[in-house]
Formats: C-alpha cells, structure tokens, sequence
C-alpha cells in the first residue's frame, strides 16, 4: 500500500492546474454561476476543449490508435478532479470523452468509429446521452422509445426526459427498444437536427437550461446509425455505464464547498460555535473517507481489474457525505444559497441534488452492495 | 498511488489470522461470557513478534495487526502495546497496557488484567505501575475486561514520559481505536449477514427484505470506509488522518450497534449468540477520546484553523 502521489502525477496536477489558470476567464465562476448547460458554457466548451485537446489533455486516456496517449486511469482522475474544480469547464464534452468515444471504440463500426472519434478526439462536437424516459430512468430496460425497422433504415418515435445539453448538442447517443422483449434494445446515433427531433427545456431544481425533453416523431435513421447489431444494445450500454463506474469526484466537490462555507462563516465571525465546528469535522470524516474509497477503485480500474462492489460503495459514501454537506449549508450558511455571493455554493447546493439519482440511484447502489458484496440473495420482482 | 496490500503485508496477516484460528474459539466454559482475556493468544502473539509490527515493518502492518485480532471474539490487549508504545518510549513498556483517564476511581478498560497503565495529564504522559492488589476486575457488558483502582494510584511514583510524548500519544491512541474498531465493525456485519442468510422469517430468510438489505449495506460500507480511513493514518502517520479515522468509526458505531441488533432480534440479545463480543466492543469504544463529537472538533480544528 502506497497512499503517496507518484511525482509524476503531482507534476501532471500542477500542470492541469497552470493551464486552467491561462485558459479560463478571470469571471469564469460569475458565468459559469449561470448554469451548466447554458449557452453560453456550451459556446465556451466548443472553444476550451480543442485548446485541450491541443495540450493532449482531453484524450490523455484514450489508446494511441485512437489519439490518446494511453494514459493512466490515475492522471485521467486528476484530470477530473482539477476540472471539476472550476465546475468542469469541458461542459458536456466530458460525456464524449470518458464513455461515448471509449464505447465506440469498443462496438462502433469503421465507418462510426472514423467519423466520431476524431471529433471528439478534438473537442469539437457536443453530445448528448439520451437514456431516461420519463418511465426508464433507474430501471432503464424499461425504456418505451421504438424504433421500427423499415426498407432504409429505421423510424424512431417516443421521447427522452433529464437529457442534459440536448438543448446544444451536435449527436445524441440513444437508446431504443426495437422489440417487445425486455431487453431488446438498440443504441442509434442520431444528428440532433435530424427533422422529427423536437427539444424542450424544463425548469428545474438543478441549473438553468440543464435539463430537457427530447419529443421524436418519425424520426428516420439509416442503417448506419446502428452501434453494433439490432437488440445488443444492452451489451452496449452496460459497457458505457461501467466506462462510469468512478463518475464524478463527489467528494472533492464537497470538499471544496465545505472550505468556501467555512471561510464565509469565518468572515461573519460564525467559526466559534461547538455544534456548528463538530458537524463540520464529522462531514471532513465522510468526506475523505469517500476520497479513499474512489481512489481504491481508480486504483483498481488503474490495474484493469473487472468492477466490483467497491464502485457501489464509493458512490454511496459519496452520496452521503455530500448529502450531509448541503445539510450543514443549509443550516450553517443558508444566506449565500439566496444570495448568490458565492457562486460555487449555489451551484454546488442545486447541482448536489442529483447527487443520490443520476448514474444509480442511491438505493440501488445498496442494491448492489447487498448482492456483490455481501451474497444477500435478489429480491423478487413482480 | 497503490491501494493493495504489498506481498510482505499480505503475508504478514494471513501469518497472524493463521494463528488466531487456534484461538478464535471461545472456550466452551466461557461460551455465554461478556467478554474472554485470551492470554493464550496473547503470549503466541508476543512469541510471534507481532507486538513488534511498528519496528520491524512499519505501523500500517501494526494496524493490519491489531484489526486483524480485533475480529476474533475473544480479546487480548494488544492495539496500545503495538500501535500507541513504540511512538511514545524507546523503552519497552510493560504490557498488558491500559490506558486511564477521567476519574480514575471509575472503571477502565483492560485495568484488570493490565501490568502498568498510561494516564495523559495534558503536558505529559505517565506510567502507572500496577502490582497485584491495585486493581480490582468490574463487573460489565462491555466485551473487554474492565478493572479499576482499590485505592488511588500514587502518580508522584509514576514514571514520566515526557511531554514530548503527548502528541503521540494522542495521535496514535486514536489510531490504536480506530483499528480495534474496524475489526470489530466487519465480525459484527459479517456474523450478522451470515445470521440473515440462515433465519427465516415470513416463509423467506431475513436477509431477502430489501428493508434488511439495505441497512446492511450502509453497515458494510461505513464498515469499508472507516478501514481505509484507518489505513491512511497508519501509513500517513498524519494527526489529522488519525483523528478522521477514530471519528469516523465512532460515529458509525450507534448505527451499527442499532442496526445489527435489529436484524439479530431477541437472538442477538443472548449471551449465547456471539454477536454482543463485538457490538459491546464498539459500545466500550464509542466513548473514548471524547467521542465522536470531540474528534470531530479536533478535526475541524486541523483543517479549518483554530477559534480567533
């Protein structure tokens, strides 16, 4: 066990770290306080991420043959530790580079492969995963969205719910059934213009423009737009979900709300109540203890050893102590979530909603815990 | 970064888990006892050289040490002679060690089977030799032997360690609870999910119930996490890593403690299920240092500063 970075990883931080400094606009938390998924962050990931890619920052774990640099799963966390840091200015593009280009990489055919992948190699296109339905979210088999083969390809109709950047995106990634059975899916890639396609904003509790319904009506794909053969798709999508299985560095997030509430609490001359320090020191506690916990599974990932339950326990201890960390602001700090003076807190406080929901559910992380660590037998479903 | 165990680490704990598997059994005589001394195990262990994993490896190995006794039901004393002695004495210090604080006429844990006790005084840090008579054993659920003074120890006659050892002390104390915790943490879920699996209940086994499931999956996972934590303090050898992780297990013990009896029901009530050896452990060391709510202080106190 060695629980010391590598000095070339302190290196690859440090140098993550200058460029961030260089590239992002001195108000770039100002802006960026309006929202992901505004137009205006969209613009700027079209302009960042091939800047990126330029640094060979974007790909760097991606294989050579692709682009990449086959850098390790370590340096790609960093990446995304130090990018979340400023609220991941890659915007939708971290999609493309942690799980579509990879998945693609795995089932696209030549033709998709050569197509998409040097686009997304560098930083030009906006993607879109279009997954959930308004029925199909955690329990994703039980998406309804149909396409039907025809003399020249396929007809989509039905619609997607959540989708975020559908309202900027170039392509989305989707997920149709294409039989009655339950898991006869197919994944398509679907230009966002195609006619049929209609996308609509919903306001929401997250963040301005973030979240959308996506209508398709006769929507008409050719042949090609298949991502390996008819009703596989749940071999696909499995894969992409796994490619997910570190996700988001929940607890360095947290982290960095909690330094902003306290320095804020400190400045109101609000650091010397007992019961306000103890809560805060618990949630330190939770916090690195999540740390730890997403790092044994990079590490585990870094050995290219297969998923275990070790990924359903990092998320629910990140779950839960960013779940404890909006508490504590909520009762420690409410002002600065109305106030709007720290654009982080708010942004962290609305975002961290989705904390316990997207990419599984909480409970179903512990559904998981149960059966691949601890050999409780499935519940029954009707 | 390398979070597996290396091979001299990972031989290093199937040797003592070989070792504790001839002593792992309660004694049929002390099958319904809150608590075993396991002096048996105790002299193997010294006779081993485990008590002396901080010198001739390192202490995260003394921690692999300690978690790994701490999962046995019977106990020995051995997380204050191997994780907190070495940091605070050249000298080898007499052992069975316990550690007193607070009122000192009030029972302490392994007081009744200690040869000397370390009582921190603020500025220093004193050993208190025990001879025959000066301590009495008490009666207590608590899963540990539990003793206190006959009469008040003579503390002009203990042997200062000095000041300088206070820091360590404290660091390591912690270190010391949070490996005994983790140990005694995954028996705990672990005889409970072995339990869940065989009970049955409503014409299924219990631990069917997404409502058992799910407890027992946040157990497990509180159960993980306060491991690694104390993992990271006994590699780091950083105060604030230390203090992480003993809060981090405390706080988690009444959950656990809650949680596990529940799903063991009247069973787990009986000293002749075994689970109280390691749910009472978790009870005894829930309250030391302050408790959670102290350590957590202290922790914010490490990352955020002190009070103006």
């Amino acid at each position: 066990m060695e629980l010391a970075w590598a000095q070339e990883h302190d290196q690859y931080r440090e140098r993550l770290r200058a460029i961030l400094a260089r590239e992002l606009p001195s108000n770039w938390m100002q802006d960026y306080a309006h929202g992901r998924g505004t137009q205006g962050e969209i613009a700027f990931s079209r302009t960042f991420c091939p800047k990126l890619a330029a640094e060979g920052l974007l790909i760097p774990h991606w294989p050579k043959e692709y682009g990449g640099q086959d850098g390790d799963a370590w340096e790609h966390f960093i990446l995304s530790e130090e990018m979340w840091t400023w609220g991941d200015p890659r915007g939708p593009q971290y999609m493309n580079v942690n799980w579509i280009g990879p998945t693609l990489m795995k089932f696209g055919s030549p033709a998709q492969k050569e197509e998409h992948l040097t686009r997304i190699a560098n930083g030009s296109v906006i993607w879109c995963q279009g997954f959930s339905e308004p029925q199909a979210g955690t329990d994703l088999a039980a998406l309804r969205t149909r396409a039907t083969r025809t003399n020249h390809g396929y007809v989509i109709n039905g619609s997607k719910i959540w989708t975020s950047y559908a309202n900027g995106s170039d392509w989305c990634f989707l997920l149709t059934r294409t039989s009655d059975e339950r898991r006869a899916i197919s994944v398509f890639l679907v230009p966002m213009d195609t006619p049929g396609i209609e996308v609509f904003a919903i306001p929401g509790l997250v963040e301005e423009g973030h979240i959308h319904e996506v209508f398709f009506k006769d929507v008409e794909v050719p042949f090609s737009a298949l991502v390996g053969e008819e009703g596989m798709g749940w071999e696909v999508v499995t894969h992409a979900l796994s490619l997910e299985r570190v996700g988001i560095p929940r607890y360095h997030l947290g982290r960095l709300a909690m330094d902003a509430a306290i320095g804020k609490l400190k400045r109101e001359d609000r650091y010397g109540d007992p019961l306000m320090r103890a809560a805060a020191g618990r949630i330190i506690a939770k916090l690195e203890a999540a740390r730890m916990l997403t790092y044994l599974v990079v590490d585990q990932r870094a050995k290219q050893q297969p998923a275990n339950a070790m990924t359903n326990i990092a998320r629910v201890s990140n779950a839960e102590a960013v779940t404890d960390t909006l508490n504590f602001l909520m009762e420690y700090a409410p002002g600065c979530l109305t106030s709007r003076d720290d654009p982080y807190l708010t942004l962290f406080y609305r975002y961290a909603i989705t904390n316990t929901i997207a990419s599984g559910a909480y409970e179903l992380q512990l559904n998981m815990i149960a059966q691949r660590a601890l050999n409780l037998p499935r519940e029954r479903r009707q | 970064m390398n979070l597996e165990f290396t091979e001299d680490q990972a031989v290093l704990v199937s040797s003592v888990e070989n070792i504790l598997d001839k002593y792992a059994e309660l004694p049929t005589a002390n099958r319904r006892d809150y608590h075993y001394y396991a002096r048996d195990l105790d002299q193997a262990l010294v006779a081993n050289g485990f008590l002396d994993a901080v010198s001739s490896m390192g202490s995260l190995e003394a921690v692999l040490v300690v978690e790994a006794v701490s999962k046995i039901a019977p106990v020995v004393e051995i997380a204050t002679s191997t994780l907190v002695a070495p940091h605070i004495s050249a000298e080898e210090l007499p052992r069975p060690l316990a550690i007193v604080s607070g009122d000192l006429s009030q029972a302490q844990r392994y007081l009744s089977v200690a040869k000397a006790a370390l009582l921190d005084t603020g500025d220093d840090i004193l050993l208190i030799d025990i001879r025959p008579g000066d301590v009495e054993a008490v009666d207590t659920i608590f899963a540990y032997p539990f003793g206190r003074f006959t009469t008040a120890p003579d503390l002009s006659k203990a042997r200062s360690l000095g000041a300088a050892a206070v820091g360590p002390f404290r660091q390591w104390r912690q270190v010391a609870l949070a490996a005994e915790a983790i140990g005694a943490m995954r028996s705990a879920v672990d005889f409970t999910v072995d339990y869940v699996k065989q009970r049955q209940m409503f014409g299924h086994a219990l631990g069917l119930f997404q409502a058992v499931q799910h407890r027992l999956a946040q157990c497990h996972q509180a159960t993980c996490a306060a491991q690694y934590l104390t993992y990271r303090a006994g590699w780091s050898g950083d105060p604030l890593d230390a203090v992480l992780a003993a809060t981090y297990a405390q706080s988690h013990m009444p959950k656990l403690w809650f949680d596990l009896h529940q799903f063991n029901g009247a069973m787990g009530v009986t000293n002749e299920h075994k689970l109280h050896f390691w749910t009472y452990r978790l009870r005894a060391l829930q309250s030391e240092m302050g408790g959670a709510n102290e350590g957590a202080l202290q922790a914010a106190e490490r990352v955020w500063g002190k009070v103006a």
